[in-house]
């Protein structure tokens, strides 16, 4: 025999590439026999298959007339999706050949072909943020965390990533089911990142709509209310703290009533919001009350002359040692 | 017209007739429609008819193990392939009588 198992498995394999149309029941039943055949046909015959037999695109086109002539129900809607599949694979075949030039390569196949192993790293960190959302329990960063574990989470990382790297390079061999649960978990990793991604992009866009114009890092997100101190330990109201820049410094929240409506947006309202929650007491009886140099000004432009740009300081100098506790909100 | 062209409609029925005198393998079902005078019909043709009779339930197989080179698949007739070869093999004497009888009447020469 002069024909090698290789030559055979290869010439089954391209008949059966010439035969992508057929259903995939009607192709596989048509070319399941079809390398014994050919090893017993080479059996009795020399010279190579192709020497033989022809081109197997030649040969598919033979056996396809031979076995085509079957009129089983179904087959029309069958023949009728075969061609509008044949069709598609022409269009995006043209597709293919005519973005190719764009990218700098033959075909655009051939380059996202060369973006095949990226996807496969892509696909392992994606699985694991999966598993991260799915431990922890909704809220999320950029690294994986298995229960809440960084370094368990990053264990799992490189794992996944190994693993999906090792199927990528395998799934050309995989066929039957296992093909295609691989390419079912990579469609529903695909969907979760264009989830995760849109996710991100509604909390960034919520952060730019409260926090424009403010130079507070994330470390003071904490903070609810700003009560500013004079030297004398006396508690300044209608505060306001400007960067070096003059942009107003925003921190906190006004979450109880107050003079929204003076200033409209509440974000506007001097410090403190919430007098009574002052930590320190308010003033020492009978002390002046701390105007700032004229009065506060609605007004956002604060270059000209700042009223009060005062930072608040660590600890108050001296605590008023006799709380008032009469909570007096100067409007 | 060629032979091939013709081909495509009776290669059924020659495979059919070609088993009914014995069982035979892919090659040798070949083999004996090429000696039989069908010089043209293809390996792909016969195969792909095979599987077809195969398919349709006309045709049973079995695999004998050879003493050199790789086990052989013989195909045989079953009854209702008889069947079918009966009425094929009827149906196609009497459309090559009608040919026949088509063509003296107009002078042609067999």
């Amino acid at each position: 025999m002069t024909v090698t198992e290789q030559e055979i498995t290869d010439y089954v394999a391209r008949v059966r590439a010439a035969l992508a149309d057929l259903p995939p029941t009607q192709r596989d039943e048509l070319t399941e026999d079809l390398a014994d055949h050919l090893a017993e046909f080479a059996a009795e015959t020399d010279g190579t298959l192709v020497e033989r037999l022809g081109e197997p695109e030649t040969y598919a086109a033979e056996l396809r007339a031979a076995a085509g002539a079957t009129g089983r129900g179904g087959r029309n809607l069958d023949q009728r999706v075969a061609s509008a599949v044949v069709r598609v694979r022409a269009r995006l075949r043209v597709l293919d050949t005519r973005l190719g030039p764009l990218l700098g390569y033959d075909t655009a196949g051939e380059f996202l072909r060369l973006l095949r192993p990226a996807w496969w790293v892509l696909r392992g960190y994606l699985a694991a943020m999966l598993v991260t959302v799915i431990s922890t329990g909704g809220g999320f960063g950029l690294l994986p965390r298995f229960g809440g574990e960084l370094l368990a989470g990053l264990f799992m990382l490189a794992g996944f990533v190994l693993a999906s790297i090792w199927l990528g390079r395998r799934s050309a061999q995989l066929a039957g089911w296992p093909r295609w649960a691989v390419h079912a978990g990579s469609v529903v990793l695909a969907i979760f990142a264009l989830a995760a991604v849109g996710n991100a992009e509604d909390r960034l866009g919520y952060n730019d709509y409260y926090y424009d114009q403010t130079s507070v890092d994330s470390q003071y997100s904490q903070v609810r209310d700003v009560f500013v101190y004079d030297s004398e330990g006396r508690l300044v109201e209608n505060a306001r703290l400007f960067d070096q820049n003059g942009n107003p410094i925003r921190l906190g929240y006004p979450d109880c009533s107050g003079p929204v409506d003076q200033y409209g947006n509440p974000l506007l309202r001097p410090y403190p919001y919430c007098l009574d929650q002052a930590p320190f007491g308010h003033r020492a009886p009978g002390a002046v009350v701390p105007t700032p140099t004229g009065t506060p000004e609605p007004t956002e432009t604060p270059s000209t002359n700042p009223t009060a740009a005062v930072t608040p300081p660590a600890t108050p100098g001296t605590p008023p040692a006799t709380p008032t506790g009469e909570p007096s909100p100067t409007s | 017209m060629d032979t091939t062209q013709l081909l495509k409609g009776v290669l059924d029925l020659a495979v059919l007739a070609v088993l009914r005198e014995e069982d035979g393998y892919g090659y040798d079902i070949l083999r004996r429609l090429r000696e039989a005078g069908l010089e043209e019909v293809g390996d792909a043709s016969v195969y792909g008819t095979l599987r077809r009779l195969f398919a349709a339930g006309l045709l049973t197989t079995y695999v004998v193990p050879s003493e050199s080179g790789p086990h052989r698949k013989y195909y045989a007739l079953n009854a209702a392939g008889r069947d079918q070869l009966t009425r094929s093999g009827k149906l196609w004497r009497s459309f090559a009588t009608t040919m026949d009888s088509l063509l003296d009447d107009r002078g042609m020469a067999a």
